[in-house]
């Protein structure tokens, strides 16, 4: 075997060895696979809302025109995911006015409930809970580990009225940011849900962004 | 006894028969129609009233400051008529033919004053467009016997200078405000002050109602909801822990690897061309 031919063969071997390594880490890259993704669309799917009856009802409804009042919300104040050792205070938040974004807690290790949708009371609708998967400045946050959450784990949402509702996980999917559709989890009609949303996938270290969002569905259980 | 109980049931069921003749009217509607959501405000003080559409009972004493609806109506011209209760069409005390109806919309008609204290129709085409996350719309109509008014909330005016039958509206943020309504350019408080809850993404629609000189000046309000936005995005991480799929040096790693791979097949190819 001439000098020129050992070459040759060494360089097929590095090169074999370097693309055998670079599918091995890029199959360990992979997120773990959406799960459930129908049915978190189905539940999205729109309850007809009590107004509807004016079409098939004998009567046209009529209401006293009275100033609206605030309903009774019930806002989620603490949260439990035993399958992923979280357990975490819940903020009422809103927008961010400057970005029109979800505010999330700048503390990592709470959570967020977007106020402006349903409460824990709604009988549609899906309720928002967000929360940051780690910070540059804080390490890991509470939903470092959302993502492992797998159809049938079970949570708890803890309301103001100090009310324990049990919900169990139905779906598990990822999204590209720009993609999400926003509309569906942010949705006051269907049938009730709770939706869990934090960020995931790809991460670019010079735009200190995620590509996608996980987001988790959970009916009451 | 029997008898008049018999009697009381048949007129009963009569009244109702019209009712549901006159949704029926309304609902009976072609799937391939634009129809519009229409509602109907009384704001004419002191005047319960039977409504009539096309010639058919819709409403059975309708009070005043009652909101009914929304019914869905197929786009067209309609006849409304207004009577005292239990009175025929005939005797109508207030009436609007060929009132158009068009596609698609929602809309709201309002019986109640002018400026000068006549009783009219009006009807106004709600806006129902998405209002921005954390907004709430607020619309305010000017359907009373009075003079030109400021609206204000939190003592500020928002809308000025508004009149008989018009409408101000505005995307605000939802939440509380203290809400009243001036003589314009005044601090004469003609109406309130209310709390008004605007809630986020419904339209809070409130109707100045009423009389100044009777003093019976009043609001009505309508709520349209449905009308919120998501918000932009759930921006939940910078610290990029949990990153997952592949960085620069995967590229530059498999880049290299295809390389080798040709360079060393192109070397392995040549060698045994020469050695032949």
């Amino acid at each position: 075997m001439t000098v020129r031919n050992r070459g040759a063969l060494a360089a097929l071997a590095a090169g074999v060895a370097a693309l055998t390594v670079a599918t091995l880490v890029a199959c360990g890259s992979q997120p773990a696979e959406d799960v459930g993704a129908d049915e978190a669309a189905n539940l999205a799917t729109a309850t007809p809302a009590p107004s509807a009856g004016a079409t098939d009802g004998p009567a046209v409804p009529v209401t006293a025109g009275e100033l609206p009042a605030g309903a009774e919300i019930v806002p989620p104040v603490r949260l439990a995911i035993p399958a992923i050792d979280v357990t975490a205070t819940i903020n009422a938040v809103g927008i961010n006015k400057r970005t029109n974004e979800f505010e999330v807690p700048p503390s990592v290790d709470k959570i967020g409930w977007y106020r402006y949708g349903p409460g824990l009371e709604a009988e549609a609708g899906s309720v928002v809970v967000a929360g940051h998967v780690d910070s540059a400045q804080q390490g890991k946050g509470a939903f470092f580990r959302l993502r492992e959450l797998d159809q049938g784990d079970t949570l708890t949402a803890t309301g103001s009225d100090g009310k324990v509702r049990k919900y169990r996980v139905v779906a598990r999917e990822e999204y590209d940011k720009t993609k999400i559709p926003l509309d569906r989890y942010f949705a006051r009609d269907g049938k009730p849900r709770l939706t869990l949303i934090t960020c995931g996938g790809p991460f670019d270290a010079k735009a200190r962004k995620y590509r996608d969002n996980i987001v988790v569905t959970a009916v009451p259980a | 006894m029997q008898l008049s109980y018999f009697r009381r049931v048949a007129a009963g069921g009569a009244v109702a028969a019209l009712a549901f003749a006159g949704v029926g009217a309304f609902t009976a509607t072609p799937a391939y129609a634009a129809t519009s959501k229409v509602s109907v405000v009384h704001g004419i003080p002191d005047t319960p009233v039977d409504v009539y559409v096309n010639g058919k009972k819709t409403l059975d004493n309708f009070k005043p400051g009652d909101v009914a609806g929304p019914l869905n109506l197929e786009e067209g011209d309609y006849d409304i008529a207004l009577t005292k209760p239990g009175e025929p069409v005939g005797s109508a005390i207030l009436k609007v033919d060929n009132a158009a109806v068009p596609g698609g919309a929602n809309i709201s008609i309002a019986a109640h004053l002018d400026a000068a204290g006549q009783p009219k129709i009006t009807p106004f085409v709600n806006d129902v467009s998405k209002v921005d996350a954390g907004k709430a719309r607020l619309i305010v109509r000017h359907t009373a016997a009075a003079p030109e008014v400021d609206v204000r909330a939190g003592g500020t005016p928002v809308f000025k200078n508004l009149t008989n039958p018009n409408e101000a509206k505005g995307d605000v943020d939802a939440g509380k405000v203290k809400a009243d309504v001036v003589l314009a350019g005044t601090d004469t408080v003609a109406i309130g002050p209310a709390d008004l809850n605007l809630k986020e993404g419904t339209a809070t629609i409130v109707y100045a109602i009423g009389s100044a000189e009777g003093k019976t000046l009043d609001v009505v309000a309508q709520t349209i909801t449905g009308l919120h936005s998501a918000p932009g995005g759930v921006p939940s991480g910078d610290g990029g822990q949990a990153g997952t799929g592949v960085n620069t040096w995967w590229y530059v790693l498999t880049g290299a690897g295809v390389l080798l791979l040709l360079g060393g097949g192109v070397r392995m190819a040549t060698a045994r061309t020469g050695r032949k």
